[in-house]
């Protein structure tokens, strides 16, 4: 089993960030990914970096821990900002290498979209950090419900999130087991042609389709057997339920949103 | 809307597939294009509309979970769900499989630009050239995934799955 897969990343805790409302950070976080887009000066960039630090400083998640989640990003950030000293041609020339010039505006310019990117994920990261996906599915079920009036399935999606939340350890077992058992019959997944790896492939796929499908009658039997009629009358195991913590976060965030804008005009 | 139990429950497993393959089965690498294993499944699409719940929602927990850019990818579950829509709309009107799988290829190698307009809002790279680059790669994936799911629909009819008895 791939141990270095850790499902949406969950960080047990109870820190102020893990009890707030999962719709709370979804709507936050939806919020932030919109406001960042208009920073664009040193100090709307220190408000932003502000709340990003202090939100993950709030989870007690080891920084450590979450910026080795962040991996395979340093190197879109990085190539991104080398990718504008280089193209972005204004300002004062800082260095000359042979005919290539930087420039002062493009180093700015690189650094605001590398900072701006990096705190976009940086806060990302702290919703599936610090929400369990199951609470994920339930804010979005709760998100979703006035859909429900243009006869959108908004339970039925839920319940096909929860059933898939469910089986995925199961079928990643699966996977695993299928893969090494093929491996040990001499199937090479790593090497060969495009064609070679393309059918290795196929006699892995067929008995996790199968297995995956027998396991979905089985539940829809199951299922049925109980007498599952949909969501209506039905009631919630969790009911989520916005709290003052959750009010002041909204203030909190609409003080930062306004200061950002603030910064834009004065 | 109703959508039976089955249809429900098979979407849920068939996400959850999604997660698992794109989890353990290591990415099959040609120079700069990884070739995500799961990305084959968009073709089941051709098959039957009902698989629509279970791509989407797989696509949506991969790229919330395993993602390298985390959460902001989310934006990029628009561009499968408005592809799979226009092959279903495809689908009324062609019904040979394979033709279908062509067109499939080619309306989400189109669509990558919603994917190169992501990146340009997110670093500001240059749209068309992200644009082709990141097209030419899907193109390359899909058409290998015709290969698979083809070879796979001989022995499992991927068009009878949900009438299991």
């Amino acid at each position: 089993m791939n141990n270095a897969f850790i499902i949406g990343q969950y960080v047990p805790g109870n820190s102020l960030v893990h009890r707030l409302d999962p719709r709370t950070k979804i709507t936050v976080i939806f919020f932030f990914v919109f406001i960042v887009f208009f920073a664009n000066s040193l100090a709307s960039y220190s408000i932003l970096t502000a709340f990003s630090l202090a939100s993950m400083l709030t989870t007690r998640i080891p920084v450590r821990y979450i910026l080795k989640g962040l991996t395979p990003v340093w190197f879109l950030i990085i190539f991104t900002f080398t990718l504008h000293i280089f193209v972005t041609k204004q300002g004062t020339v800082l260095v000359e290498i042979f005919n290539l010039k930087i420039y002062s505006g493009g180093v700015i310019q690189g650094f605001a979209i590398s900072m701006r990117f990096f705190l976009l994920i940086l806060v990302t990261s702290l919703l599936t950090l610090t929400t369990t996906p199951i609470e994920i599915t339930d804010a979005i079920e709760d998100m979703l419900h006035p859909l429900k009036k243009i006869k959108f399935p908004v339970h039925e999606l839920a319940l096909m999130m929860s059933i898939s939340l469910r089986f995925i350890p199961t079928l990643m077992q699966e996977t695993d087991k299928i893969s090494k058992a093929q491996a040990s019959r001499g199937v090479d997944f790593k090497t060969g042609s495009i064609k070679d790896r393309v059918k290795a492939v196929v006699p892995l796929l067929v008995p996790l389709f199968v297995s995956a499908f027998k396991r979905a009658e089985e539940l829809a039997m199951a299922m049925e057997a109980r007498g599952y009629r949909g969501g209506e009358g039905r009631t919630k195991l969790r009911e989520l339920k916005i709290m003052k913590l959750d009010i002041a976060i909204f203030i909190l965030f609409a003080a930062v949103a306004a200061g950002l804008f603030l910064t834009r005009v004065y | 809307m109703n959508i039976n139990i089955r249809t429900l429950v098979t979407n849920g497993v068939l996400a959850a597939l999604y997660i698992a393959a794109t989890a353990l089965v290591a990415p099959i690498a040609f120079s700069n294009i990884q070739f995500r294993l799961s990305e084959i499944f968009n073709h089941l699409i051709v098959f039957d509309k009902r698989y629509f719940w279970g791509i989407a929602i797989g696509v949506f927990f991969a790229n919330l979970f395993m993602s390298t850019l985390g959460a902001y990818e989310l934006l990029g579950l628009s561009q499968t769900i408005i592809s799979l829509l226009i092959t279903m709309g495809f689908g009324v009107f062609i019904k040979n499989k394979l033709v279908l799988m062509v067109i499939n290829t080619v309306v989400f190698t189109c669509n990558m630009w919603i994917i190169a307009l992501m990146l340009n809002l997110a670093i500001e790279v240059p749209f068309f050239i992200t644009w082709m680059t990141t097209a030419a790669g899907e193109l390359i994936v899909m058409s290998i995934g015709i290969a698979v799911i083809w070879a796979l629909h001989q022995r499992l009819r991927f068009d009878r799955l949900f009438d299991y008895k």
